[in-house]
């Protein structure tokens, strides 16, 4: 039992408890917190895969932007009464619990037994460096503006378009 | 990891993982189907939301999973991406929201049936 | 002695030290010295009974956040409304996990020498845990805002959540131009570099102006607390609060201005060292801590100075310093930072 089953453990199971409870809550607010903790999980399990800057991204990004703008149109809808929360229909809450268990066990099957992993890239340009006081940090600077130097500006144009958009759907019409 | 594929990563440069490789796998599946579940099982159009950003998520581990497996950088760039262009059409699905519940005062998607027959 | 061993023993006791001096020592006399030197500024004595020159002014304010009545709101969210303290609490003592704040202390035990390096943990992420716990901050302040059930603190708690992400922007992108010419996200890296140049303060001196007045921002600190404006919200997202939770977001806010303070000394003015002194070996170390320390607490004066001198910025206002103003010029520091490495050699 050495310290990193000891912390993909502890992370796991957060991560799977607090997307279970994300289901099971009665509240959009709630709903919208279990998610932080469990991506707050995931983040410690990136950093146990050698990817800590990835984690730091998501934890920036994804809990404490994207979150948090969830939470301001939860509260601005001030959705607590509008929506019922889970289907009502029991023909659909069946299949819809069956296809999810179906798909999910045929997955966990396959990936469980995918045996020996594939072969390692081993002296490419892309390899991720196993010392060093910077950990990976460098390489991936180097990639995004060598390999990756197109999709990093197309997502720039895709980023303004996001904000354009946004301000326009959001915009009151007067009649 | 078997033996032999543990010291053919070690002599690439790759440390080794203590941990299964496929235990990381089974974990982002399950928070996968977990997503899909929440998916189709709710009506607020925003869980529905968030249970899908869950599936992306879990997505991300996968692909950082297979990065680490391979040794290779090329899967934490693709979650970089992924994670920029949630954000983006995080901010554009809300607006849809509230331009939607600003139209019906609703945002049940049982009740935006407008172009239905 | 084992390594390991010994490196858990020196965290923990680096971790004490961390909370001793910051927890117990500085965050209650925070308090005095903001009023003392709000009576400075105003030209009046300040609290100055109790014990020698008010200094026992601290244990008189501890003992009455315990004592006073906790008051919950019927219809508040129970869970939500006690947790909200916490979750503001708690990034803004951890953000100091990575400020080195000392060269380092050699220690021979046994005959043998470790030298322990004077930073908790040194991520190779360094700035960008800090950022993360700066974003999980943001929630502390919108729940309490939300659970509280009342109107004042949800406006109080969505203004200051809106201005935190906004200057959090203008923050980041300013210091990247740190972290550009350093070479290095670490921020012991940033130290190493400043003391070889110069002070980033003066190469990147419109960074560092952004970066400071983005600190005021964060911390929802004058000229920027309009969420917790006395005159038009009550007291803002704390307003239902009373007692130890009211408690805790004070200090809490007092927490993250020590961090601030912290982070702006080291990205910006040379951190723990001085130009051309070598601080190695034991009293080297004990003195970079005592550097570090000084430049802190004068940052720390620069927040309480600032906020009883200038008024209160109004929120539009604000919002377009933070999105019209400052994210450009940080862009612009940018340009300029790059501009400088690519001029001296550049690195890469």
């Amino acid at each position: 039992m050495n310290g990193e089953l000891l912390v993909f453990a502890a992370a796991s199971a957060v991560a799977i408890v607090s997307a279970l409870a994300m289901l099971f809550q009665k509240t959009p607010v709630k709903s919208v917190l279990s998610l932080v903790v469990t991506f707050f999980a995931l983040a410690v399990l990136s950093v146990l895969l050698a990817a800590p800057f990835v984690a730091a991204l998501q934890v920036i990004v994804y809990a404490g932007a994207i979150l948090v703008l969830f939470l301001f149109v939860i509260m601005l809808l001030n959705l607590t009464q509008e929506a019922a929360e889970r289907e009502t229909r029991v023909v659909h809450r069946f299949l819809s619990a069956v296809s999810v268990l179906a798909l999910g066990g045929i997955l966990v099957g396959v990936t469980w037994r995918s045996g020996a992993p594939p072969v390692p890239v081993s002296a490419s340009l892309n390899a991720i460096p196993a010392t060093g006081v910077d950990g990976e940090i460098p390489m991936l600077g180097r990639l995004l503006f060598t390999d990756y130097l197109l999709p990093f500006e197309a997502l720039s144009v895709l980023l303004l378009l996001a904000v354009v958009g946004a301000l326009l759907l959001s915009k009151r019409r007067f009649e | 990891m078997n033996p032999a594929t543990m010291s053919a990563a070690a002599a690439a440069g790759v440390s080794v993982m203590s941990v299964a490789p496929s235990a990381y796998l089974v974990v982002g599946t399950i928070l996968f189907a977990i997503g899909l579940a929440g998916a189709l099982l709710k009506r607020n159009a925003l869980s529905i939301f968030l249970s899908i950003e869950l599936m992306m998520n879990a997505v991300n581990l996968l692909f950082l999973t297979y990065a680490r497996m391979r040794g290779d950088a090329a899967g934490q760039m693709v979650v970089f991406f992924v994670i920029a262009i949630a954000a983006a059409e995080a901010a554009i699905g809300l607006a849809i929201f509230v331009a939607l519940f600003r139209a019906r005062q609703t945002v049940d998607v049982d009740k935006i049936n407008f172009l239905k027959w | 002695m084992d390594p390991l061993l010994f490196d858990a023993i020196a965290a923990i006791a680096k971790i004490l030290f961390v909370w001793a001096v910051v927890l117990a020592a500085l965050l209650p006399n925070l308090v005095l010295l903001e009023r003392r030197g709000a009576a400075l500024i105003q030209d009046r004595p300040g609290p100055n009974r109790v014990g020698p020159f008010g200094l026992f002014q601290a244990l008189a304010d501890v003992v009455k956040m315990f004592m006073k009545e906790d008051m919950v709101p019927i219809y508040a969210d129970r869970l939500l409304y006690n947790l909200a303290p916490l979750i503001m609490m708690i990034p803004a003592l951890t953000t100091f996990a990575v400020i080195p704040f000392g060269s380092q202390i050699p220690l021979t035990i046994g005959g043998v020498t470790h030298t322990i390096p004077l930073i908790i943990a040194d991520v190779n992420v360094g700035i960008l845990y800090v950022f993360a716990l700066t974003s999980l901050g943001v929630y502390g302040i919108v729940l309490a805002g939300w659970s509280s059930n009342d109107k004042f603190s949800l406006m109080g708690g969505i203004r200051s959540s809106a201005q935190i992400i906004s200057y959090e922007l203008a923050m980041g992108i300013a210091a990247t131009g740190v972290f550009l010419a350093a070479g290095s996200l670490r921020l012991p890296a940033v130290v190493e570099y400043q003391q070889t140049h110069l002070w980033n303060c003066i190469p990147q001196l419109l960074g560092c102006i952004i970066f400071v007045v983005s600190a005021f921002a964060e911390t929802n600190r004058l000229p920027f607390d309009l969420a917790e404006a006395e005159a038009e919200l009550v007291a803002g997202f704390h307003t239902e609060y009373s007692a130890f939770k009211f408690g805790m977001f004070f200090m809490g806010e007092y927490a993250n201005l020590v961090a601030a303070s912290a982070l702006i000394v080291t990205l910006y003015f040379g951190g723990w060292s001085l130009p051309g002194l070598a601080l190695t070996g034991l009293w080297g170390g004990i003195a970079s801590i005592g550097i570090f320390a000084v430049k802190t607490f004068c940052f720390i004066w620069l927040f309480i100075w600032v906020r009883w001198t200038l008024p209160r910025f109004r929120y539009d206002q604000l919002m377009a310093l933070g999105w019209k103003a400052f994210l450009p010029l940080s862009l612009l520091n940018l340009l300029w930072t790059g501009w400088l490495v690519l001029a001296g050699g550049g690195k890469f």
